[in-house]
């Protein structure tokens, strides 16, 4: 909790440092994008909606934030 | 425009990551739809602490993470194999070398610590940049690439599918390390 993200390395396009680490094609790349989106096209359970309409209900006041 | 109804509306679109990431980390659908349901209500809670324009998802995922970590620590780390869930070995099939089988890869994903299963989703799968998982993570930027790229060794050695071709865990290894690839 104590540390602060310190300075990395530096070093220039992480974004393209993040396909090299996990292999942007490899098999498990793409298990993983697939077994994340298995879940992902999950249809919305109806507890979280219903959820979300009684936290409105219970907390008008939020609308003025 | 009434904010809590963006609010919401926000909150809503963000739950199927949520809850991809909640599977995630706590390899059980029930327990990960109360932890949803733990963040949807924190989440609402501090709505005025969430800053506009600032990555709400991000957020999210740092209050369903720490509170997963919060009932793990409750329950005293039985989280992962309550359920017997470690019980089923992985088996990898001889005749499905060229395509893993997505059962197996969910078994080899359960098998990773959790601040390495973690990473590699959040990387690999929910889309954030090493410093959003960084910052969601509470760690420095070069602790998530080093959990990925264990993360991935390791996933790799339980499929038994060898690190692909220019890839191999020395490279990554090196990557990691800041040790400069070859230009």
């Amino acid at each position: 909790m104590t540390k602060e993200n310190r300075p990395a390395h530096g070093r220039p396009g992480d974004g393209a440092a993040s396909a090299d680490i996990l292999g942007a094609n490899s098999e498990i790349a793409r298990k993983l994008k697939q077994y994340y989106e298995e879940i992902v096209s999950d249809d919305i359970p109806d507890r979280f909606t219903e959820l979300l309409t009684a936290l409105e209900r219970a907390d008008p006041s939020a609308n003025g934030n | 425009m009434v904010p809590s109804q963006g609010f919401r509306q926000d909150l809503l679109l963000a739950i199927p990551s949520l809850r991809a990431f909640a599977v995630s980390l706590s390899q059980n659908a029930d327990k990960a739809d109360d932890l949803v349901q733990e963040t949807l209500v924190k989440a609402w809670d501090k709505q005025a602490s969430f800053q506009e324009g600032t990555n709400l998802k991000a957020w999210l995922f740092t209050i369903l993470r720490n509170e997963f970590y919060s009932q793990m620590r409750k329950r005293g780390r039985e989280v992962q194999d309550s359920d017997g869930i470690m019980t089923s070995r992985l088996a990898v099939h001889p005749s499905q070398q060229g395509s893993l089988d997505l059962e197996d890869f969910r078994l080899a994903l359960q098998q990773l610590p959790e601040d390495q299963r973690e990473a590699i989703i959040l990387i690999g799968a929910s889309g954030f940049s090493y410093e959003e998982a960084a910052a969601i993570c509470d760690c420095a930027v070069g602790t998530i690439k080093s959990r990925v790229s264990r993360a991935r060794t390791r996933l790799q050695e339980l499929l038994g599918i060898s690190g692909e071709a220019d890839y191999g865990p020395d490279a990554i290894a090196a990557q990691v390390l800041g040790s400069g690839t070859s230009r």
